[in-house]
């Protein structure tokens, strides 16, 4: 709220100088260059309402004529420097090759140099005065707006409707000034308002040194210039000016943020409260189902995004048993991923959050920590502090992108002993040697050597090894695996998955995995979980989902996995369900698969289906499951 | 390695174009050099003194000549002698250029110093009081030209207060103590406005970096939250900001030219400001071609800076 009464005051303060220096000839003002010797440094009174100045000149009458100059020079600097690099641009981006290097190239000599000395060079050159001054700042800013325009049309050069206006036959003028500039106008409208503020700035430093405009003309700079030997006896005088630049600067980039907000797509995000002050109250029957170790019931995961909070999870719940994996299958925007964040407490801060139901958890390896055997937790209400003693030692987490889950700018040894040492006291030797243990066991090769590699060195394979070895070496019980094998290829994939199912098997860890590839479901996965639109709609053993899917969401799932040895990659592993994942903002009433539905009646957009048992250890989220 | 050559490279480059516009510069103005040099004011200088000029600027030899001796002359780190004075150029500067680098490098120790803890904690807090409060104050510092801060300063501590002296310059070995005295004044008012970029890009890239997946491995390690965010966020998120302090250098070297004149620090700019105002064009020249240099050495020491905090650029 506060942001836009300031962009108000900023807007008003910009109109009111503007008016000022527009009819400041007009205005019943003294006039700004007669002296009155007698009346130096004179405070003010009905005819100077703002005193008068080491000439005895009226301030107010010469803040108004300084605006007229620093705004004048500013703004035709602006708009010349905004013709010509709108222009450049333009060009150079849409035809790109030699017009593109001649246009282009030669800016960047003008970029080489800092702003404030190819002025003053120039004025060395050819002397002060307000016309050099003026072209000088356009031809700086030329290169500011080359830039914004060149990289805009770039990205809009092979749209539809440039590629449209081109096979109607539009000549290439008509098209770059009537199509793309049209499309570029905010960005350079955001520039523009940029380069007035460095403009006022360069304009009134240089008349500062003595160097812009030249006296006897007023501008805010050479009035500063001028107050400053006489700053003890008239502080006023030297104030206001320095008030007046300030403001007026202050309010152009505040109008320039404006702009930039309406540009901009990425509009901001009304943040959650810190989390501390809404704990949540404790959940009466913290203790998860016999035999389970993780029980999730009811869980609600509410993200912030700049239209609206989305419900990215709404009730969902499911089981996880000691030695078992269940896999989360979901299209993206399921919210399978976003289970596993909240499991974690991972969520973005003050981004994401719980808002509702229990993440239990049975503690049964308590005694390995040294806390009290407490016999189970609810992970969505337990402290951050706390949570930080399960994470990697209850429970671990590897996540999908090998080539972002580790730390570029640390060594593979640094982050795991920096793991290892984090679940337990222990000197640098020794983790080293522990790390190099836990490499070998997850089948990395040379594991010494590869402890002083950087990730970028590995391969994906490698890296995604590594980041298993260091959600494992905590010892956890239950691993969340968030799609650890899709941005690698087929071979690698089959390899992590061996090596999960062998460490499950080993250890006897549960295990999550989420995945939107069913193919690799049926290899690993002993219960499935399907999810849709933060939903789970289908939850039963893994031979049941394949042999007997009972919701058309879990059929066209399987129906769209390639027939010829599961895993395909990525490029054949696109779903043949119809239609897409509605907006999370906009969810369709009912059913929330309906209108992607082969199977929906009227009945299905009535009311919302509630998950219904359909056979032992089987659900359905469906009305018609029996039928179909 | 690679990356350094390459580095070094573009700065030669970069230079050998600096160098030469300067050159240039003199003939692309309309008119003959030597009178354009000389005229002032409208008023049209006498044909001998024209003449005199040509001659003591070798302007008469063909421009392939000139720009030669030129680049020789630069080579050999000699930057010509002054209209003025006629002393060498380079002596001057040699003596003037570590106090202004002295200021450059302390107002910007001063905008980290501030920058990174201000939006560490502006990030954490993101779209709490502390944030409002710093981008507002933030907004304010960008708005703020290095010349005001300097005045407005001198008129607070100097003039009302009485605390500190309004300007000039102490040799460090001289007293140390009011040599750092000096030097506070005209670091900070240039800090004023770095300090608002280097909370900026503190912020942003913390808030990016903060949802970064190996942020995310590091908190599902157990790590304690301290560790990450200065192992893992804050280490990571300094590299934008090496790159955003260099790409603001040009900036920044305006403020100092400022800085230097209202506080009288007699570095480089008060003698560029003094060279313009008498239209010492030889000098002017150098003083210029220095502060270029040392711009594209700051860049590419930035950009050395930048390799050594990530390993991935090293060896590409
Ligand atoms: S409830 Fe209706 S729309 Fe939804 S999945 Fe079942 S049949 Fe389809």
């Amino acid at each position: 709220m506060a942001k836009h009464v300031t962009q108000n005051l900023a807007l008003a303060f910009l109109a009111g100088i503007v008016l000022l220096a527009i009819l400041a000839p007009v205005l019943p003002l003294p006039d700004p260059i007669a002296m009155d010797v007698m009346n130096r440094h004179g405070s003010p009174s009905f005819a100077h309402l703002l005193g008068a100045d080491e000439f005895g000149r009226d301030t107010l009458s010469r803040i108004a004529f300084g605006a007229r100059a620093s705004l004048a020079v500013a703004f035709i600097a602006a708009v010349l420097a905004g013709v010509a690099g709108v222009a450049l641009g333009l060009v150079g981006g849409y035809f790109g090759g030699w017009p593109e290097i001649l246009a282009m190239r030669p800016l960047d000599v003008i970029l080489s140099f800092p702003p404030m000395l190819l002025a003053l060079l120039t004025v060395a050159l050819i002397g002060p005065g307000t016309e050099t001054l003026t072209v000088l700042l356009a031809v700086l800013f030329v290169p500011t707006y080359a830039r914004v325009a060149f990289g805009e049309t770039l990205s809009v050069r092979h749209h539809e409707y440039v590629e449209a206006a081109r096979a109607l036959g539009h000549t290439a003028p008509r098209i770059l000034f009537r199509t793309i500039l049209s499309n570029v106008a905010g960005p350079i409208l955001v520039q523009f308002s940029l380069v007035v503020a460095a403009c006022i700035l360069l304009e009134s430093g240089l008349s500062f040194l003595g160097l812009g405009v030249t006296p006897p003309e007023s501008s805010w700079g050479l009035m500063i210039r001028g107050a400053r030997p006489y700053m003890y006896q008239a502080p006023m005088q030297l104030l206001w000016p320095c008030l007046a630049l300030v403001l007026t600067v202050y309010s152009v980039n505040r109008v320039c943020d404006m702009l930039r907000d309406r540009f901009d797509p990425k509009a901001a995000v009304l943040w959650f409260p810190a989390p501390r002050k809404t704990a949540r109250a404790a959940s009466p029957a913290a203790v998860p189902a016999m035999g389970k170790m993780l029980d999730v019931r009811g869980l609600v995961t509410e993200i912030a995004t700049p239209r609206g909070v989305i419900r990215a999870l709404d009730g969902v719940s499911f089981s996880v048993r000691p030695g078992e994996t269940v896999a989360l299958v979901g299209e993206s925007g399921s919210g399978k991923s976003m289970t596993g964040l909240s499991i974690m407490q991972l969520l973005p801060r003050r981004v994401g959050r719980i808002a509702g139901g229990e993440i239990l958890y049975a503690r049964e390896g308590a005694e390995r920590s040294g806390a009290s055997a407490a016999a189970a937790v609810d992970l969505a209400r337990i402290p951050a502090a706390r949570m930080r003693a399960h994470r990697g030692q209850e429970i671990g987490m590897v996540f999908q992108e090998p080539m972002a889950c580790l730390n570029p700018v640390y060594t593979v040894g640094f982050q795991l002993t920096e793991a290892l040492r984090a679940h337990g006291r222990m000197t640098k030797a020794e983790a080293r040697a522990r790390a190099e243990e836990e490499l070998r066991r997850v089948g990395i090769p040379d594991p010494a050597r590869r402890l002083n590699d950087y990730p970028h060195q590995l391969s994906g394979g490698m890296r995604q090894r590594v980041a298993i070895a260091i959600a494992l070496c905590g010892r956890p019980r239950l691993l969340i695996a968030d799609e650890p094998t899709t941005a690698l290829d087929v071979t690698v994939q089959a390899q992590i998955l061996v090596l999960l199912d062998d460490i499950r098997k080993m250890q006897g860890i549960g295990l999550v995995f989420i995945t939107h590839n069913l193919g690799v479901v049926a290899e690993i996965a002993d219960r499935v979980v399907v999810m849709y639109c933060g939903q789970v709609v289908e939850d039963g053993p893994v031979e049941d989902i394949f042999y007997r899917p009972l919701h058309p969401y879990t059929r066209g799932l399987i129906a769209s996995v390639p027939q010829d040895g599961g895993s395909a990659d990525k490029s054949r592993q696109l779903f043949s369900i119809p239609g897409t994942v509605p907006n999370p903002l906009d969810l369709p009433p009912g059913c929330r698969f309906a209108p992607r539905c082969p199977e929906a009646i009227a009945a299905c957009t009535k009311a919302p289906p509630a998950m219904e048992a359909a056979g032992a250890g089987h659900q359905v989220r469906c009305i018609r499951w029996r039928e179909i | 390695m690679h990356y350094l050559a390459r580095r070094t490279a573009v700065a030669a480059v970069t230079l050998l174009t600096v160098a030469t516009l300067i050159f240039l510069l003199l003939h692309l103005v309309p008119g003959d050099p030597a009178e354009v040099l000389l005229s002032s004011g409208g008023m049209a200088p006498s044909h001998e003194s024209v003449q005199a000029l040509r001659l003591e600027l070798g302007l008469d030899r063909p421009l392939g000549a000139q720009y030669a001796s030129y680049l020789g002359r630069i080579l050999q780190g000699n930057l010509g002698t002054s209209f003025q004075d006629h002393a060498s150029i380079s002596a001057e500067i040699a003596q003037r250029l570590p106090r202004t680098l002295e200021l450059i490098l302390a107002s910007t120790a001063l905008s980290l110093l501030v920058g990174v803890p201000a939006g560490l904690l502006a990030a954490l807090r993101r779209g709490g009081f502390w944030d409002g409060l710093f981008a507002s104050l933030a907004s304010l510092g960008l708005s703020m030209p290095a010349f005001v801060t300097g005045t407005l300063l001198i008129l607070l501590f100097s003039q009302t207060l009485k605390l500190v002296p309004a300007g000039g310059y102490v040799g460090f070995w001289e007293s140390p103590g009011q040599h750092l005295i000096y030097l506070l004044m005209p670091a900070v008012s240039i800090a004023v406005g770095l300090i608002p970029v280097v909370f900026r890009m503190v912020r942003t890239s913390v808030l990016e970096f903060l949802e970064r997946e190996w942020v995310r491995t590091a908190r599902a390690k157990g790590l304690g939250e301290r560790r990450v965010l200065t192992l893992h966020v804050l280490r990571n998120a300094l590299s934008p900001v090496v790159t955003v302090i260099g790409l603001h250098l040009g900036t920044l070297l305006g403020g100092t030219v400022l800085v230097e004149y209202v506080f009288n620090w007699p570095g480089l700019s008060g003698m560029l400001v003094q060279a313009v105002e008498q239209r010492d064009y030889p000098a002017v020249q150098g003083i210029v071609l220095v502060i270029c240099i040392l711009f594209v050495l700051i860049n590419l020491g930035v950009d050395v800076i930048y390799g050594l905090l990530d390993p991935r650029v090293r060896t590409r």
